[in-house]
């Protein structure tokens, strides 16, 4: 029991954090409001272009690569969520885990290079 | 029922994660709706943590408010990303719908109430990681395997479809 | 007194105890903020052989950074007509309120640590990688072109970078046998990792500097390309707070790798008068020196040299890494 209330504990302090850690911005910003002149212009709050007039929309489209990116980085990510647990219990498991996961990381690596052929990797 | 912290904890939690969905749904800019979700998915990995599943909440949260929110918000980018949704609901339909789910709910909730589940002392809060490196590699070994033959059909599957589409994009272009 | 407050039940009073303590660190890693600032003006300074700030608060301008912050303060708040008003308010909290949480695992020593959690390790970096989201909200509610192109340069930087990092502490993780970052220093009382794990200790310095967007990796925020970055448009506090969640998350970065390579509080050899906190003090300025010293030296990389550094050379080194040190744990348990 004293484990538990241990455990619990701890995630208390975690949140704790998360409730500080979103006070702050709310604390400063409200007694930045008390503090800075308010004295609002037309000018001021057109959105900035380097002096120019803003043209077009600046939500522009983004090139797919940066999709092609990020579902790399999903697909990594999972793998080092099966990673974790495998290098926490490598002691008790050997030889044999470590075959397990060579498969596993050389499927992966599979992909990586499939991708690197593809010039999938290139940033241009 | 007594108001136990971790009580208040759960209806917390699950508050947000309602909310959440229930913002998903109803707002109308796209991003606004994955911020939403970010949210839903922050207060599933806070109801694991209170069933003393760090590890998966930990994971929860890399994968899902992390990877997943990152490849929807790029996602959206790709395309026109200041649509808004349009409603198209009438008030006959609305009512309709709010009645078939407070049916849904009352039936499940029922169902949850009358069900007995015995208690079980858990251990899962003593070194879960282990735990579950345990029982990952030593049980559960062909589908662990089988979930990297999956992981890469869909590298290899996004990157076929993403190419294509570039390809033909180069050639309009020329 | 700490372990019976940890082993009783969890209520209103742990709350009130733990806030209090919090806001006690949130206050010491605003002074760390402060300070470190002026120490990175100060040591820019003195490479580029000059001055740095010595006007405000005596001849080493102590008191400059916090002249900047009341500035800050008292600026007026703009924003934009044509923003995304919410998610505009939202993107600042989003950014900074991770950078906060994930100081909550840190072993200071192995007295003074806030939440003793077992999966330590990964909960700092499933925590960070919320930051992502905050920026490219940022990007995106700001409206601009430049704030726009900076949050998602940013997003992409961070996710290409995120799994050569999660990858490099594989190997700590094999070596210690647990995610829990005080069992991760206790493991070390024999031999510091940056000994054991030499390829993993240099991949996690480089993958932390670009996680940190600093120069040479700081393309996100490139001055002469992209004016500001994904916090063009935003003025005043609200702009404070993504340069102080910057900060924060240097501080946090700095504290990880010391515990995780250095040994945390763990002393030298023969040296074990000098307390825990001393020496973790010692070993963190060092690699805050290190993080600046690295700033000043080496120019910017382009954006396709940095993307393809991460995924064509540090992520199959970090892989090849991870085998070679579980053989060698595998040799050398049967030897």
């Amino acid at each position: 029991m004293d484990l538990l209330n241990s455990y619990q504990n701890n995630y208390l302090i975690v949140f704790v954090f998360l409730c500080l850690g979103i006070l702050l911005p709310i604390v400063a910003l409200f007694l930045g409001k008390l503090l800075r002149p308010h004295k609002p212009e037309e000018a001021k709050y057109t959105t900035y272009e380097s002096g120019i007039e803003p043209f077009h929309d600046s939500r522009i489209q983004f090139n797919v690569r940066y999709y092609i990116f990020a579902l790399m980085f999903v697909i990594f990510d999972v793998e080092t969520v099966f990673l974790y647990p495998w290098a926490v219990a490598y002691d008790k498991l050997g030889i044999f885990a470590l075959i397990e996961m060579l498969i596993f990381v050389i499927m992966l690596a599979i992909g990586l290079i499939y991708a690197w052929k593809k010039k999938v990797l290139r940033w241009m | 029922m007594s108001l136990s912290g971790e009580m208040i904890a759960f209806i917390l939690l699950s508050l947000v994660a309602i909310i959440g969905g229930i913002l998903l749904i109803n707002l109308t800019r796209v991003v606004h709706m994955v911020i939403a979700l970010v949210f839903t998915f922050i207060s599933v990995a806070g109801l694991y943590v209170l069933l003393s599943a760090e590890f998966l909440a930990a994971v929860q949260i890399l994968i899902y408010s992390g990877a997943i929110t990152i490849i929807m918000l790029f996602g959206i980018m790709l395309t026109r990303h200041n649509d808004t949704s349009e409603k198209t609901a009438g008030v006959w339909r609305k009512l309709l719908l709010i009645a078939g789910i407070a049916g849904f709910g009352l039936a499940s909730y029922a169902g949850i109430y009358n069900l007995d589940i015995p208690v079980q002392e858990t251990k899962l809060h003593e070194d879960n990681t282990r735990q579950i490196g345990m029982a990952l590699y030593s049980d559960h070994m062909i589908p662990f395997e089988l979930t990297s033959v999956l992981l890469l059909a869909a590298l290899i599957g996004a990157i076929i479809l993403a190419k294509k589409d570039d390809e033909k994009k180069e050639g309009e272009e020329s | 007194m700490v372990e019976d407050l940890l082993a009783s039940s969890p209520g209103l009073l742990n709350f009130g105890i733990f806030f209090l303590l919090a806001t006690v660190l949130l206050l010491v890693i605003l002074g760390f903020v402060t300070y470190a600032i002026l120490a990175e003006r100060k040591v820019m300074g003195f490479m580029q052989l000059r001055q740095g700030p010595n006007q405000v608060g005596g001849r080493w301008g102590l008191l400059q950074t916090v002249a900047d912050v009341l500035k800050l303060l008292i600026k007026e708040d703009t924003i934009p007509k044509s923003a995304d008003r919410p998610l505009f308010i939202l993107a600042p909290v989003i950014a900074f309120a991770p950078a906060f949480m994930v100081v909550a695992v840190i072993p200071f020593t192995d007295k003074l640590q806030f939440a003793d959690i077992g999966v330590g390790l990964l909960y700092y970096i499933a925590i960070s990688g919320i930051s992502t989201v905050g920026i490219v909200t940022g990007g995106w509610a700001s409206n601009n072109k430049y704030a726009l192109l900076g949050g998602m340069r940013a997003a992409a930087q961070m996710i290409s970078y995120e799994i050569p990092l999660v990858m490099s502490v594989l190997g700590v993780i094999l070596l210690a046998g647990s995610l829990n970052l005080n069992d991760i220093v206790d493991a070390q009382s024999s031999g510091w990792y940056i000994l054991k794990q030499p390829i993993g200790f240099i991949i996690f310095l480089v993958a932390s500097i670009a996680e940190l967007n600093r120069t040479p990796f700081d393309l996100p925020e490139a001055e002469s390309e992209l004016v500001a970055g994904f916090h063009v448009e935003y003025s005043g506090f609200r702009w404070a707070f993504f340069m102080l969640s910057e900060y924060v998350y240097l501080f946090a970065m700095a504290s990880l790798t010391t515990v995780l390579f250095l040994g945390g509080w763990g002393p030298l050899p023969f040296m074990d008068f000098i307390p825990g906190a001393v020496w973790f003090s010692l070993k963190f300025s060092l690699i805050v020196f290190l993080l600046i010293w690295v700033r000043v030296t080496l120019p910017r990389l382009r954006a396709d040299q940095l993307m393809e550094f991460g995924w064509k050379v540090l992520l199959p080194v970090a892989l090849a890494n991870i085998f070679l040190t579980a053989l060698l744990k595998e040799l050398f348990n049967f030897m």
